[in-house]
């Protein structure tokens, strides 16, 4: 259809022509508008927009805060110095990618297959689903105080379990330890979110229309081809749209850290978001601009990876049709 | 192979699975009715006698009280405001009557800020605060919870509203409905599942909150129970009776309500992932 018949589609008979004469058109109504939206872009604006704005501002300044947050303009100075010689911004940029990378890794293949075995109708299913999911509405404090008892080097339930199964050589004080801290706290958010994640692509298991199964089923594929060919691609906007998230939450990781670990043992559990916080309120230079160009530039990276991650998946997932 | 020989096999996994998933809680409530010198004795016994009265201790001696009023307050109030104001925009942001220019723009930015990292506005949250004499403030702090969950709140409702037929509006109008009088009679009460989805993921989030919280309170009478907790681990490290009692109390409000809506928990809480 080109745009000449697009138009003549529009002369229609005059009574229509007409009664489209006769209505006035309708006016905006901005009275509304502003009632239903106006609230919440005032919070919006001042609690969001507002503080995002500052910080940019603040990280080219320096802002002491025992000097009544006076400011000093010093350029670019943060950014390089974060970019050329933090070594403390490296380490804790590392582990939060690390924890990142590796989070999803491990989340994913376990809730997909806690996801299969559920699928496969094994009786109390709804049981096993509501005890799976319940770490998550636990606080981070919560989970944390939990976890550092799990850890104990005399009592804990880590090291029980490993002695009562005669590994207890490999007994370990493990948060204490600076190559077994970040493992341990990344343990802790695979317990808190694999569930979460399991119970989302059950759903979406759920709506795969029975047919592409059951025909798949017809045409002689078992069970490991049937999840392999035909659930796990038709899950995979789900998928993907879960690992990224799981990728962004672990890149902010703040709160198990702070109550775990407090980034110790020598920094091996440093995040950035921990670092950011340090910087402000427990290191003496008592400058708010430094921690708020890190911030900035952690900003920049969250975003840009998410974006990559997000096209990157995307295109994979292009290429197999 | 039979089915059912397949199902038990099938089941060893989940069974592995369920231990390591509930042990440690399990283990923390055993600990939260036992003494911290039975604790100490054997840290894996059942609660036999069960002392009952360490919650009571836990409630009236170590302030679990105040944190618990504080928490709720802030929980409570923060969870009004943004569903009554979430609800208001996710309306003026779904139907074709509010449509203006900037209006698609402004709900991108929006949808973008779920991905901000709460560092990006925390220093500046910080300073802002100080200067409105907001800054250890309970006030303060119920703001910025509304803030910072509007947008996902908003990107949660806006998609229920626009799904609402064009034709119902129109008979509202007819029937002599203004526009606000249309949203709290006709549709608020349609959104009221997708309004409880909200209303949940929302509640738990501030009950549970502390970044937030562990940066702009100071003042002790004011902590809520997360920020409270953080506190009692460095300060009575080797009561652990008295803690886990205290972990239990900041927990339970969420997972008893769990035990009876664990459906609409579910939903709410997986609202965001499934859509975002």
């Amino acid at each position: 259809m080109d745009a000449n018949t697009l138009r003549g589609s529009d002369a229609l008979p005059t009574p229509f022509v007409g009664a489209e004469i006769r209505t006035p058109r309708p006016r905006r109504p901005w009275g509304s508008i502003a009632m239903f939206l106006g609230p919440a872009l005032c919070f919006y604006f001042a609690f969001i927009i507002y503080p995002v704005l500052v910080t940019f501002y603040n990280s080219f300044h320096i802002l002491r805060q025992d000097l009544g947050l006076t400011y000093q303009f010093v350029g670019l100075q943060h950014f390089i110095e974060i970019l050329t010689s933090d070594e403390v911004f490296w380490r804790a940029a590392r582990n939060s990618l690390t924890w990142a990378v590796v989070a999803p890794c491990i989340d994913m293949p376990l809730a997909l297959t806690l996801a299969f075995l559920l699928h496969a109708k094994l009786p109390l299913a709804k049981f096993f689903r509501t005890v799976w999911f319940t770490p998550l509405l636990m606080s981070y404090p919560v989970v944390g105080v939990i976890w550092l008892w799990v850890y104990n080097y005399d009592w804990g339930m880590a090291n029980l379990v490993l002695r009562a199964i005669g590994l207890g050589s490999y007994a370990e004080a493990w948060l204490a330890n600076p190559t077994t801290a970040l493992p341990a706290l990344i343990l802790v958010t695979t317990w808190m979110f694999t569930g979460f994640h399991m119970v989302i692509l059950l759903t979406a298991i759920h709506t795969i229309p029975q047919e592409y199964i059951e025909a798949a089923w017809v045409d002689g594929a078992g069970p490991w081809s049937r999840a392999f060919r035909i659930i796990i691609p038709l899950l995979r906007p789900t998928i993907v749209n879960l690992i990224i998230l799981d990728f962004i939450g672990k890149m902010k990781q703040f709160a198990l850290v702070w109550v775990m670990t407090r980034g110790g043992p020598m920094r091996g559990t440093e995040t950035v978001a921990t670092y950011v916080i340090k910087r402000a309120f427990e290191w003496k230079t008592l400058d708010l601009g430094y921690p708020s160009a890190i911030a900035v530039i952690w900003f920049v990276i969250i975003f840009g990876l998410s974006f990559g991650l997000t096209r990157f998946l995307q295109r994979k997932e292009a290429l197999e049709f | 192979m039979s089915t059912r020989l397949k199902k038990s096999i099938l089941m060893i996994p989940v069974l592995i699975y369920t231990a390591f998933s509930a042990g440690p809680f399990l283990w923390t409530a055993t600990m939260s009715l036992r003494t911290t010198d039975e604790i100490y004795k054997s840290h894996y016994g059942l609660p036999i006698p069960a002392h009952w009265g360490k919650f009571y201790t836990a409630w009236t001696e170590f302030g679990y009280s105040t944190y618990f009023r504080n928490s709720a307050i802030v929980a409570g109030t923060a969870v009004l405001i943004i569903t009554l104001v979430g609800a208001m925009a996710g309306y003026g942001f779904a139907r074709k009557r509010f449509a203006f220019r900037f209006r698609e723009g402004l709900f991108l930015m929006l949808f973008l800020s779920v991905m901000f990292p709460p560092q990006i506005m925390i220093l500046s949250l910080f300073q802002i605060l100080i200067k409105y004499g907001l800054f250890n403030t309970l006030t303060g702090l119920i703001l910025v919870y509304v803030a910072t969950e509007l947008p996902i709140t908003i990107y949660l409702l806006r998609a229920f509203f626009a799904q609402i037929p064009q034709e119902l509006e129109e008979a509202a109008r007819i029937d002599g409905c203004t526009d606000w009088s249309m949203f709290w009679r006709v549709m608020f009460p349609m959104a009221r599942p997708a309004v409880a989805t909200t209303f949940i993921l929302n509640f738990i989030y501030f009950w549970n909150e502390f970044l937030y919280a562990v940066i702009f309170i100071t003042k002790q009478s004011i902590r809520t129970l997360p920020l409270a907790i953080q506190f009692l681990v460095s300060d009575q490290y080797q009561d652990i009776g008295m803690l886990a009692t205290g972990l239990m109390i900041a927990s339970l409000p969420v997972l008893i309500l769990y035990l009876f809506l664990s459906d609409w928990f579910v939903k709410g809480m997986t609202a965001g992932a499934v859509k975002g």
